[in-house]
């Protein structure tokens, strides 16, 4: 199962927002701010938590800190959270063609 | 609560989908060995292959909740850290069935699970969750690797 900092920190709705922003390249703290009409403070908390589950990274350019989207961990929460669903179209499947391949 | 929903066409009769899913030799056939018996409280195992990643040692532990032949069967499915419920509908769809799988009863108390119901139930895992994916991809074709 993946790490659980992960799973903290995609389920705030504004964390999910923030890393579909990142998507789009790597942006300073004052633009995510912006986007969201958040104070500061309260995007560096979301940012923090994201960079903690690895999510994000921090890059200084100049005076500024930039981040950027990290999405690898990602990948094992879409895993996990596929399993089953992936486990029973499979087997779904299976009961279709082995009906299908018999009169 | 959020589910996991599956559904399949399969092009013969409602009986036969009612006898794959309830003689025990069929059932092993497309899901896995059980001592599975059509009678409401009967319990019974699924064996198949551990997945340690999940928690689980490869044995499901089950009991039939509801028999409804030949349109409804709902058991219990209880393995690794997973308490849930198994439900299958059969829906005469011309000559053919559309079977319809239900896994609910995940926990919401559990992050991991909750998360992952959030993602299945919310789109997530369809669209937000893939674009981010997408750009892993990017980066790897970027990468050449």
């Amino acid at each position: 199962m993946p790490d659980a900092d992960v799973f903290d920190a995609i389920a705030s709705p504004v964390r999910r927002a923030i890393l579909d922003l990142l998507r789009g390249g790597a942006r300073p703290v004052h633009d995510v701010a912006a986007s969201f009409a958040m104070t500061r403070p309260a995007v560096s908390q979301h940012l923090k938590v994201l960079r903690q589950a690895g999510l994000v990274t921090e890059e200084r350019v100049g005076r500024e800190r930039h981040y950027r989207l990290d999405a690898r961990p990602l990948r094992t929460v879409v895993d996990w959270a596929g399993h089953y669903e992936r486990f029973w179209q499979h087997h779904a499947r299976l009961l279709g063609e082995l009906l299908e391949s018999s009169e | 609560m959020a589910a996991i929903e599956v559904d399949q066409f399969v092009a013969r009769p409602v009986q036969r989908v009612w006898q794959a899913l309830t003689d025990p030799d069929l059932l092993a056939r497309w899901l896995m060995p059980n001592d599975f018996k059509p009678v409401v409280g009967h319990q019974f195992t699924f064996r198949t292959e551990p997945v340690p990643q999940h928690g689980f040692d490869g044995i499901v532990h089950c009991q039939v909740l509801a028999l409804d032949p030949p349109q409804l069967l709902r058991i219990s499915w209880r393995g690794g850290t997973l308490d849930t419920t198994v439900t299958w509908r059969l829906v005469p769809e011309g000559t053919g069935t559309r079977l319809l799988i239900t896994h609910d009863g995940f926990d919401d108390t559990d992050p991991a699970q909750q998360a992952a119901m959030k993602i299945l139930g919310g789109g997530w895992q369809g669209h937000l969750a893939r674009r981010m994916l997408s750009v892993l991809d990017d980066a790897a074709y970027e990468g050449g690797g």
